[in-house]
């Protein structure tokens, strides 16, 4: 079983090459930076926006003493702006990484993408192990795609919709101002910035126990890859993500 | 009157209504600051009342309550009040007009007639909006539905100018489910210029701005995304806020009559929409100039903004998520989606035990383990 650790030996691994682990560099440095770097502004901006959204302090005294509801709101700017940055980075790097970067990419016009992503959700449903994919699975590439790129899409442009507010005739109005009227007023793009923020919030579950979950079932070196980079893999997994092409 | 000939310039039905040139140059100033306009453009102003013959108005009333009427006729400066009346040549306002039935439906044809024979133009000014279900039938003006008014008047009018929430933006007869299929102005005429005026009903100044602006310079306002005038629209309640202080540090009113509502705090938790809603209400007041609704301790109601009426309810500060058959807060519906996720993956996670430890009790009978 899995958890039985064998001292290595050359004869045995060329004979039987499936019972062995390979090591493979997938993630690459760009891609885990902003791993991290997502990780800490989504995080961070939830938070604020708990605040933004509903202050729960109530500081005595004079105004001029206190500044707790525009710091909360500068800290949501400034991570704001960072989670833009670094999400733009993310899609540069699409183009530009490996063909892991892009394994997330929903092909939904292969056919091998929809088995794979049929495959790995019974697989779930069953506990099945199936194989290793190095980059992402079909299912979880598609998740991504929904909570990570189109969630963050419509926060970026019903946040930077809002931040514009204090400045309808500035730069940011006339980048995306129109977001306003098409959701229908200003307190709409409020309610939906508001509800999409709790995407990420069931994406993050989902996300973080799916991690433990594949790591443990599939001993592939999931969770730590995001430091490392590194997964790992056995013989013959490699021949089955032939929809990343 | 020398009407037949040349129609009148504003200066000209001033002096003829006893205001000598001292209050009408004070007019002239007063009335650019409210348009924005700095004080070289004062000339302008003055020039254009002196000379340019003023344009008739064809105020039209469909679905509405008159609170922009009534808003309008309280324009607190002197010569607002008296003389803007006459100074935008009303020649047709059911509500405020003399005349009545045929008389003045040839009016309004007259005018419309001329306008189509190229021989004048008017504006036109339409309070409340038209209801389009069924023909139209649930609003009807001298036997005609509205909606067949209203477009055949807006048709030669020069521009079109959309009092209030219920013509710009649909307002309260509009609001979900909307049974007589109301509809804002703006939606049922195309190819016009439309200016909306939002608010229920607009800072009687503002719509007395509008019109001197469209009269004195012959041309538009400058309009945001929605149409409506930059010089009134352009900011929001909240930006001008003079309980702003309090929003940035954080305190807020909880209750109605808790110490922070005695202290003059902010009224965000209490549901106030100054943060979502544009308008001149924090810098111009109403009642010349006396209070607005968070100066009396209410917070805004967002009365100008879309559909503000299904943003309810006016004291929370987010509302029912507007989806078919959802009848919850973003947050109720976050916290749901968090909670089944997290069920999800417990049930999930203890079945994968459950299983584990089966097939370990197998492994320990038969020897044989599961595929890894
Ligand atoms: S009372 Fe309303 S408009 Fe004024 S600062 Fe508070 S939230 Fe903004």
């Amino acid at each position: 079983m899995a958890s039985v650790v064998k001292p290595l030996d050359p004869a045995d691994a060329a004979a039987r090459p499936h019972r062995y682990f390979r090591r493979q560099y997938v993630w690459q440095w760009p891609i885990r930076i902003y791993h991290w770097v997502n990780a800490v502004c989504v995080t961070v901006l939830f938070s604020t926006g708990l605040y933004i959204a509903s202050p729960i302090l109530a500081p005595a005294g004079e105004p001029v003493q206190h500044f707790v509801m525009a710091r909360f709101r500068q800290i949501h700017f400034v991570f704001a702006f960072l989670f833009l940055i670094n999400f733009l980075w993310r899609i540069y790097w699409f183009w530009m990484g490996n063909n892991y970067a892009r394994s997330g990419f929903p092909f939904f016009w292969r056919p091998q993408w929809w088995r794979d992503l049929f495959r790995q959700a019974f697989g779930y449903m069953r506990f099945h192990a199936g194989h290793i994919h190095l980059g992402h699975n079909a299912l979880g590439g598609l998740a991504y795609t929904i909570f990570v790129i189109a969630l963050g899409w419509a926060q970026i442009f019903t946040g930077l919709a809002l931040y514009s507010e204090s400045s309808p005739s500035g730069f940011w109005g006339g980048v995306v101002g129109w977001v306003i009227p098409l959701l229908g007023g200003s307190f709409q793009v409020r309610m939906w910035h508001h509800l999409f923020a709790w995407g990420f919030v069931f994406f993050a579950i989902l996300h973080i126990y799916i991690i433990l979950y594949d790591g443990l079932q599939y001993r592939n070196g999931l969770l730590t890859s995001m430091a490392s980079g590194e997964k790992f893999f056995k013989d013959g997994d490699l021949e089955h993500d032939t929809w990343i092409s | 009157m020398n009407s037949r000939s040349r129609r009148p310039s504003t200066y000209e039905v001033l002096r003829e209504h006893g205001f000598d040139r001292r209050s009408f140059l004070k007019y002239c100033t007063v009335t650019a600051a409210a348009m924005g306009l700095d004080a070289s453009m004062v000339p302008k102003v003055v020039e254009a009342m002196e000379t340019k013959p003023r344009i008739p108005v064809i105020w039209l009333h469909g679905l509405e309550c008159t609170c922009c009427s009534e808003s309008f006729i309280r324009s607190s400066h002197p010569i607002a009040q008296d003389v803007v009346l006459n100074m935008i040549s009303l020649d047709y306002d059911d509500t405020l007009q003399a005349a009545a039935g045929f008389q003045v439906e040839e009016i309004r044809k007259g005018l419309i007639q001329q306008a189509r024979d190229g021989k004048g133009e008017y504006i036109l000014a339409v309070e409340g909006n038209a209801p389009t279900a069924d023909g139209g039938i649930y609003c009807t003006v001298g036997g005609d539905t509205f909606l067949n008014i209203l477009l055949e008047t807006a048709e030669h009018a020069k521009a079109v100018v959309a009092w209030g929430s219920c013509a710009s933006n649909g307002c309260v007869q509009a609001a979900r489910p909307n049974p007589t299929g109301a509809k804002p102005v703006h939606e049922l005429i195309h190819g016009k210029p439309v200016i909306n005026v939002p608010g229920c009903p607009p800072i009687a100044e503002v719509m007395t701005g509008v019109l001197t602006y469209i009269l004195t310079f012959d041309r538009l306002p400058e309009l945001d995304r929605q149409g409506r005038p930059k010089m009134y629209y352009g900011q929001r309640i909240h930006d001008k806020c003079y309980r702003r202080a309090f929003f940035d540090a954080g305190q807020f009113v909880e209750a109605w009559d808790d110490d922070g509502a005695r202290e003059g705090w902010c009224l965000y938790k209490m549901g106030c929409r100054g943060p979502s809603t544009y308008n001149s209400c924090s810098t111009m007041k109403w009642n010349n100039g006396v209070s607005f609704p968070i100066g009396s301790g209410h917070g805004c109601i967002g009365c100008s903004e879309n559909n503000f009426w299904d943003n309810g309810p006016f004291y929370e500060r987010l509302s029912m998520v507007p989806l078919p058959g959802v009848e919850s807060t973003p947050d109720q519906i976050g916290k749901t989606a968090a909670v089944v996720a997290g069920v999800g993956v417990a049930a999930h996670f203890t079945a994968f035990l459950a299983r584990k430890a089966m097939a370990k009790g197998k492994e320990g009978e038969s020897g044989s383990g599961e595929k890894e």
